[in-house]
């Protein structure tokens, strides 16, 4: 049974996690299966995401790269699957 | 955190910019305002929208002066390549 002390460790948790991960590479992958890997330059409350030396690449990072951004990318985070470290 | 992401993306305005949209479709043109919805609004802007015939890949466009472009069909934000 969680508590609400629990619920909110939990929270803390995840707002750290996006917090930590600030100046890191990620990947990021959208509901389109779109997947992008760049350095996290910020991150918001609604998953919205800017990313630096963005690539493009189709569900894996394996499958041929698509594109290369020079310049920030913003990512809206209504289409945002997930964020993780690389 | 002082600068979101959509902070970034004012740095934009005023400049040309690429925008990617649900249904292989994206749009450049000059970003002349964008809300937190990522509502979107161009100017000069031209719409390319890809399809596939006959295992071709194939692209239209089609311009327009000023278009206003609703956020929930935005996916991506940047500066196009030959703007750099």
């Amino acid at each position: 049974m969680s508590t609400v002390a629990d619920k909110s460790e939990a929270v803390s948790a995840s707002t750290q996690f996006l917090s930590d991960i600030i100046g890191k590479p990620v990947y990021v992958k959208l509901h389109s299966g779109m997947l992008y890997t760049g350095t996290l330059e910020s991150i918001d409350g609604f998953m919205n995401i800017a990313l630096s030396s963005a690539t493009e690449h189709y569900e894996n990072k394996d499958n041929g790269l698509i594109n290369t951004y020079n310049s920030d990318v913003f990512l809206r985070g209504t289409q945002v699957m997930y964020i993780s470290e690389v | 955190m002082s600068n979101t992401p959509l902070d970034l993306l004012k740095l934009n305005l005023d400049e040309k910019v690429y925008v990617k949209l649900r249904g292989a479709r994206s749009m450049t043109g000059t970003l002349q305002a964008f809300d937190s919805h990522c509502n979107i609004v161009l100017s000069d802007a031209v719409e390319t929208v890809y399809d596939i015939v006959d295992g071709e890949m194939r692209s239209s466009e089609r311009s327009s002066e000023m278009v206003f472009v609703r956020g929930d069909s935005v996916t991506l934000i940047t500066t196009p390549e030959d703007e750099e």
